[in-house]
């Protein structure tokens, strides 16, 4: 009986003294003065394949993929960037200059098997999957939780492909995405037929008009004409102006660069349409061969997938920005796991999850440029070591989400992120 | 006899002739007889005495298997069936020789092969051509092909190799008359240990006779088989039907060894049965419709709820619409069960009425008595209910207080309707029993001909037709998939992937196998893993306890007891505990099980902040369990002696265990699941834990699973009865928004979106075409890292697409825009967990797809091939060609109002719309791009790619028969109806 009236006395205390800030049993420690933070929206790049963080935010000396035995180490040259002590490589020039603004986590890691679906599954939803529940991503949980900041569009957004592991899960269908595949073709099922114009569309409905009134007004069929009417809205103009990128000035288009930069611009119309969580997938051209899956042969043009993320990252927080929208907007840059200092037989690299590097911009985080230290491999973590719950939760937290917060699978309490603790230094 | 004199010329073939030729006298097929004329091209299938070293072996192989197709032309073999006919595994490489007499007119004609790997034709025991083994990958293949490969072009109209065939021409020369002809092809093969699929890819000799450029396929047949893309499908799907009679065949005789077995058990079944009380049906109350016995129970349940709920003023609180939401909302979450909290539980009222360890919850009449007022109103923290979240509100404590002044009424059930709606009429019984059953509605001449018939049993008869149809099948795949969670990957499966075992479940609805023998074969989990058989029900990717997993299914599934909590502690409100999951588990994989932390709660987690943990651990992490039957309340272990077939293997104890007739849980069970299937709700909810849940009526459960035992555990006997009731039959009442628990009336029901998408197809004649669900087309992986699920033709065969890789050249964009339809109306493509019932609520997402989604683009537009561009066509008045596409969509025929509008619509430009001499392009002459795991990572993949989602995103072109502006103005119509709500409802 004493414990029940502890957990009262808790729960009432809990209730009155958390108005702000994310008090929570797995993390009550008042050392830890963890603020809510005051993103509202996150834009969330997906480089499907691997990041190598040893060529990109996690720089280390120079190896040599073509010596024989090769040299461990990164394949480029670093550069100092604006924030004293912590380099990236050259090809990320821009964003650099830019750092202040960023936060290389360098000490991610999980140490499940390192295959692309089962790790991608992990990094999008914060647990393995379990066979008894599906659990959602990242994108549906803030969907969920948060909705659309302008409730007359979709809370999630997908620019990429749809898979499961983007999916809602428990969630269901109403905190999915609506997803479109590249920056032509508008959503799917939003986007009318080519040859349907208003006109046509309006003789559609006309036709249409007299099938859906059959119905009493309160049924579930006059539920779905409700849904219709919905639909209807969001494949209009007001929600498909956000698509049209030709209304952006050349110089910001040019700005952005090729297609993944057009898709972030796409992101930052949605961030501004009011849409809160906008995925991003960097998966265009396999200009390298292999995409950032940098195999053997993948690593010779790796610099020109890096250059195109550094232009469309830099080209995103800048205008973000010049906006005053970035404290708002937070950027992550997602992939399933990294890659080792060590070349493969092929002069690559092949995929290695024990640390690597996961990106974070804006969002009104206390930027640090890196957080966290690998060892001179890139292998093993040095200090800060950060899980992907607790990087999951320094998201939540950046969006004003308590990680701990209980979702419900049926009647079965499920906490948004398995025991994450937020990165207290991003968000003191 | 007349045998032709070859003399072949083939440079490429050269080289090797010396060799070849050596050994071909040892490579003569038996049994045919060289002076006759085959009637048909034999298939041999040679398992034995191959070795996997990429090497023709000196001595022709045996077959095992052979069946005839009328060509030389194949792009299947049957399933390998071992035990009592399930899907088992050919070893790999297997041979494939097909042969023939074939006769054949004098001149140097050219033959075509195709074959996937190392093929060889010889005619008269001489080598003509040959393809070569398929190469080595080298690491997991993604970068295996650094060209890319062009098929060979055979001329406007004919065929290219579909998925990277090797194929050779070569000439030869001959005098005419009978040949003996052989094509040998490798099925599969190894790279180092791993297994390549053994399948044969579009394996074909095809022949452009001497002075012509036509190729058609070799045959001994007179018929001409061209070798264009159009008849390859009309021929395929021949092989296809050959194949399938002659697995249907395999399996009839494997399973027959074991007939007498199941002859003996349902004997018993029947004996005890007959030993045991039978369940009274109750006398029918006057004045209700009577079909079968199923009304008898449905009209005594109605009448007796009525008498209880007694109408007192209008504005009376009502408990079902005012009292009971705010119970299950606030209090029920805690206060249900047997684990209630306090020992009060409110959610039933017999247990409500008692009142918990604190005394009554309320009496009746009397507000100052009671817990239930004074503990929500209460001012004391520790207290006052809930505890918490909000506080009651003042209007909800007002709500309780008048509740229980005026007599806290709390009947059994709601009484949704004061009477009975009367029966659906013919047009709506016919488009409901035909969606219910073979999961499409009928076609025109089904609709006019059932409504036009006068016999006043047409009903039964309409329901034993659809009993016996094989579409049957199609429409209870999914339930099967849903629940035993059937999830293949067609890619690297390692998201709790299971093995495609929807091959076994189809072949064993398809053979209407008694459930209790299908269950049996669940859990021996026999056969090929990869192949479809029921041994990929046992395989969970990167799960740290797939058997626990599968232990709840089966308990969730076939007992209704939901163990999923079980996986880390002890059912936190019923009686189960984690133990009893993982002896079910051990008995699954017949092995002791070891419980990992991962499977487990941290008990410090459990009391952090000082609170009493809701979930109990009382199987620490560590800890060993054997197997064990965990429900003796549902049969006793001994049952096992003389039902099982080997009581030393857990797994037939545990069958037996399951399906024994005492065993009267499973039977109602599956009952209560076949009831919901029909009527909409469970006669206990929720299906899967009946813990959680009473049965509204308890002695027609008990009735229907006795029915179940006593027909031989067969699930179609008792949807006869069911349909066959008046229960099943009544009309809709449209505003009904559940089920009514009294069945007095149906309610609009959402179709599931295999209905939906079936019937968009079926109704509208549009084929269902999409890509091969497969992303490894020429079968060069190993067998673990990708299956071939085929081309889908039911929206069923679907599943998950498996792009994880995010990759645009995997990417399957005509299966994608289907997948979208039905991802938003609630089916899931990674099932990785399993479930008795679908998330169907509407969302945006759902008219938007079908308004505007790619499927829909190709279902509205009259292509050549759409099945209403010929009925556009017909010479027939507009308001026959209105009144035919209401029937084919909706299944019925227009209003008055409808009809005045559509016809108006399309009468204009009407007589002017077929285009009596039009200009038809023929298709285009383009060979496909193959886009495989082998070549997707080359730099042209993904603009080939690119290619294909446009080509998909665009549909195919309208037809030239039709004026463009009455056909658009025809596709505005087709739009108006598939969007019609009627068309994702069930009348």
């Amino acid at each position: 009986m004493n414990t029940e009236l502890n957990r009262r006395d808790y729960l009432k205390l809990a209730l009155t003294g958390a108005a702000t800030s994310l008090v929570s049993s797995a993390y009550a420690d008042p050392t830890l003065a963890i603020r809510s933070g005051k993103a509202e929206h996150c834009i969330f790049f997906w480089l499907g394949g691997g990041m190598a963080q040893v060529d990109t935010f996690d720089p280390k000396r120079l190896g040599d993929a073509k010596s024989k035995p090769s040299q461990s180490g990164s394949y480029y040259a670093s550069i100092e960037t604006t924030v004293p002590g912590v380099r990236v490589t050259e090809h990320l020039a821009q964003t650099a200059k830019l750092m202040d603004h960023v936060t290389a986590v360098r000490t991610v890691n999980h140490r499940v098997v390192d295959e692309h679906a089962f790790a991608t599954n992990l990094v999008h939803t914060g647990r393995t999957i379990s066979g008894s529940t599906v659990y959602p991503s990242i994108g549906s949980i803030v969907a969920h939780q948060r909705g659309a900041v302008d409730p007359s569009v979709p809370p999630y957004m997908l620019i990429g492909i749809p898979n499961v592991s983007r999916g809602p899960g428990f969630l269901g269908a109403r905190s999915g995405f609506i997803y479109l595949t590249d920056t032509k073709t508008g959503p799917a099922g939003f986007t009318r037929p080519a040859d349907v114009d208003t006109a046509r569309s309006t003789d559609r409905l006309a036709l249409l008009g007299p099938l859906q009134n059959r119905f009493p007004a309160n049924s579930t069929l006059a539920d779905y004409r409700a849904a219709q009417v919905e639909a209807l809205r969001l494949s209009g103009p007001d929600f498909m102006q956000h698509f049209q990128l030709g209304q952006e000035p050349d110089s910001v288009r040019q700005r952005y660069g090729g297609e993944f930069g057009q898709r972030c611009l796409l992101a930052r119309r949605l961030v501004q349409a009011g849409v809160r969580f906008i995925e991003v997938s960097h998966n265009l051209g396999f200009i390298n061969g292999t995409g950032w899956d940098t195999h053997n042969g993948g690593q010779l043009q790796q610099h020109l997938l890096i250059q195109e993320l550094d232009t469309a990252l830099s080209a995103l927080i800048e205008d973000l920005l010049r906006k005053q929208m970035l404290d708002k907007t937070l950027i992550v840059i997602g992939t399933e796991f990294g890659r080792p200092a060590a070349f493969d037989g092929g002069g690559g690299r092949g995929h290695q999850a024990t640390a690597f590097s996961l990106v974070l911009a804006g969002g009104g985080l206390n930027h640090c440029g890196a957080y966290g230290v690998t060892d001179d491999e890139c292998k093993e973590s040095v200090e800060n070591p950060v899980s992907i719950p607790d990087f999951h939760a320094t998201i939540h937290a950046a969006l004003g989400i308590d990680p701990q917060h209980e979702l419900l699978d049926g009647s079965r309490p499920v906490p948004i992120t398995d025991g994450g603790i937020p990165i207290a230094k991003l968000l003191s | 006899m007349n045998r032709g004199i070859i003399r072949w010329i083939s440079v490429v073939l050269v080289a090797c002739q010396g060799v070849v030729t050596a050994k071909t006298s040892e490579l003569t097929a038996p049994a045919l007889n060289p002076a006759v004329r085959s009637t048909a091209v034999r298939v041999e299938i040679c398992e034995q005495g191959l070795n996997d070293q990429d090497i023709w072996p000196d001595v022709p192989p045996t077959s095992t298997e052979s069946f005839d197709v009328p060509a030389f032309g194949i792009d299947q073999i049957p399933p390998k069936y071992i035990d009592d006919g399930i899907r088992g595994t050919r070893p790999s490489p297997s041979m494939v020789r097909l042969s023939a007499v074939v006769d054949l007119s004098p001149g140097k004609h050219r033959l075509l092969i195709r074959a996937r790997s190392a093929s060889r034709l010889t005619i008269n025991g001489t080598l003509v051509v040959e393809t070569p083994f398929a190469p080595k990958n080298g690491g997991d293949g993604s970068q295996a092909d650094t060209e890319r490969l062009v098929p060979l072009d055979l001329g406007q109209g004919y065929r290219f190799a579909p998925r990277g065939e090797y194929e050779k021409i070569a000439e030869f020369e001959t005098t005419g008359g009978l040949v003996e002809v052989k094509f040998e092809v490798f099925a599969g093969g190894r790279e180092g240990k791993s297994p390549r699929r053994v399948e044969v890819g579009e394996t074909v000799v095809a022949i452009a006779k001497s002075g012509h450029d036509k190729w058609e396929l070799l045959t001994p047949l007179i018929e001409e088989i061209p070798y264009t893309d159009s008849a390859w499908e009309v021929y395929r799907a021949r092989v296809a039907n050959s194949v399938a009679e002659y697995s249907a065949a395999r399996r009839a005789v494997l399973r027959g060894k074991h007939d007498a077995y199941w002859a003996n058990r349902h004997e018993a079944a029947k004996l005890w049965i007959a030993n045991v009380p039978e369940i009274p049906v109750p006398l029918l109350p006057d004045g209700f419709p009577v079909r079968n016995p199923i009304d008898h129970f449905i009209a005594a349940k109605f009448a007796s709820v009525k008498s209880q709920n007694v109408h007192g003023l209008a504005d009376n609180i009502d408990f079902f619409r005012d009292v009971k939401p705010l119970l299950e909302s606030r209090c029920v979450d805690c206060h249900r069960g047997v684990k209630a909290k306090g020992g009060l539980r409110l959610d039933n009222a017999e247990f409500a009425r008692k009142g918990g360890d604190s005394g009554p919850a309320f009496v009746a009449g009397q507000i100052q008595a009671g817990e239930l007022l004074r503990r929500v109103t209460s001012t004391d923290v520790n207290e006052v209910m809930p505890p918490k979240g909000n506080l009651l509100t003042d209007a909800e404590t007002t709500l309780l207080t008048r509740w229980i002044d005026e007599g806290a009424s709390w009947p059994e059930l709601p009484l949704t309707r004061d009477s009975f709606a009367g029966p659906v009429d013919d047009a709506g019984f016919i488009r409901r029993v035909m969606l219910d059953t073979v999961g499409v509605p009928p076609t025109s001449d089904e609709f006019r001909s059932f409504l036009s018939d006068g016999a006043p049993d047409k009903r039964a008869a309409l329901i034993e037709r659809l009993v016996g149809d094989s579409r049957w099948a199609d429409h209870w795949m999914p339930v099967w998939q849903d629940l035993l969670a059937e999830n293949p990957n067609i890619l690297n499966p390692t998201l709790n992937n299971t093995g495609p075992f929807r091959w076994w479940l189809y072949d064993s609805l398809v053979d209407e196998l008694p459930l209790d023998r299908m269950v049996t074969q669940l859990v021996l989990q026999h056969g090929g893993d990869r192949e479809g058989g029921p041994a990929g029900f046992g395989v969970a990717s990167q799960n740290d306890v797939p058997f626990a997993t599968k232990g709840a299914i089966v308990s969730s599934t076939f007992l209704g007891v939901d163990l999923k909590c079980a996986r880390c502690h002890d059912s936190p409100t019923g009686t189960f505990k984690q133990e009893q999951l993982f002896q079910l588990g051990a008995m699954l994989a017949v092995q002791t099980l070891d419980v990992p932390k991962s499977s487990s709660v941290d008990p410090v987690k459990l009391s952090a902040g000082g609170r009493t943990p809701l979930i109990e651990v009382t199987l620490i992490p560590g800890s060993k369990v054997e197997p064990k039957w965990p429900f003796p309340d549902f049969a006793e272990p001994g049952l096992a002696t003389g039902l099982a077939l080997n009581m030393n293997d857990q797994r037939e104890q545990l069958a037996a265990l399951l399906t024994a007739p005492q065993n009267e849980r499973f039977a109602q069970v599956i009952a209560n699941r076949v009831w919901q299937r029909f009527m909409g709700r469970g006669i206990v909810e929720p299906l899967d834990d009946w813990e959680k849940g009473a049965p509204t009526h308890p002695e027609l459960l008990q009735w229907l699973g006795r029915e179940f035992v006593r027909n031989g555990y067969q699930i179609k006997a008792l949807a006869r009865t069911i349909l066959n009731s008046a229960a099943y039959q009544r009309a809709v009442d449209p505003i009904l928004r559940v089920p009514d628990p009294l069945y007095s009336a149906s309610e609009p029901r959402r179709l599931s979106a295999e209905q939906i998408v079936d019937s968009m197809y079926a109704s509208t004649g549009k084929p269902f075409r999409t890509e091969p669900l497969c992303l490894d087309l020429n079968g060069r992986r190993d067998t673990s890292n990708a299956v071939d699920l085929g081309t889908p033709h039911r929206a069923w065969m679907l599943a998950s697409l498996s792009n994880e890789r995010d990759r645009p050249s995997l990417t399957l964009p005509r299966l994608q825009a289907v997948s979208d339809v039905m991802s938003a109306l609630g089916w899931r493509g990674a099932r990785q967990d399993a479930s008795s019932t679908r998330d169907i609520s509407p969302n945006a997402l759902q008219p938007a797809i079908l308004a505007n989604g790619v499927m829909s683009r190709w279902l509205t537009r009259l292509s050549d091939d759409h099945g209403l561009t010929e009925v556009s066509l017909r010479e027939q008045p507009v308001e026959v060609l209105v009144e035919e596409i209401f029937i084919r969509l909706l299944s019925r025929s227009p209003t008055m109002e409808e009809k005045a509008r559509y016809i108006a619509w399309l009468a204009v430009g009407y007589d002017r719309r077929r285009i009596v001499d039009p200009h038809i392009d023929p298709p285009p002459h383009v060979a496909p791009k193959l886009l495989t795991w082998t070549n997707h990572l080359q730099p042209e993949s993904d603009p080939a790619a690119q290619e294909r989602i446009d080509a998909a995103q665009k549909g195919d072109p309208p037809t030239s028969r039709l004026e463009s502006q009455w056909r658009t103005r025809c596709e505005d119509a087709i739009w108006a109806l598939i969007n019609s709500p009627e068309m994702i409802y069930r009348p």
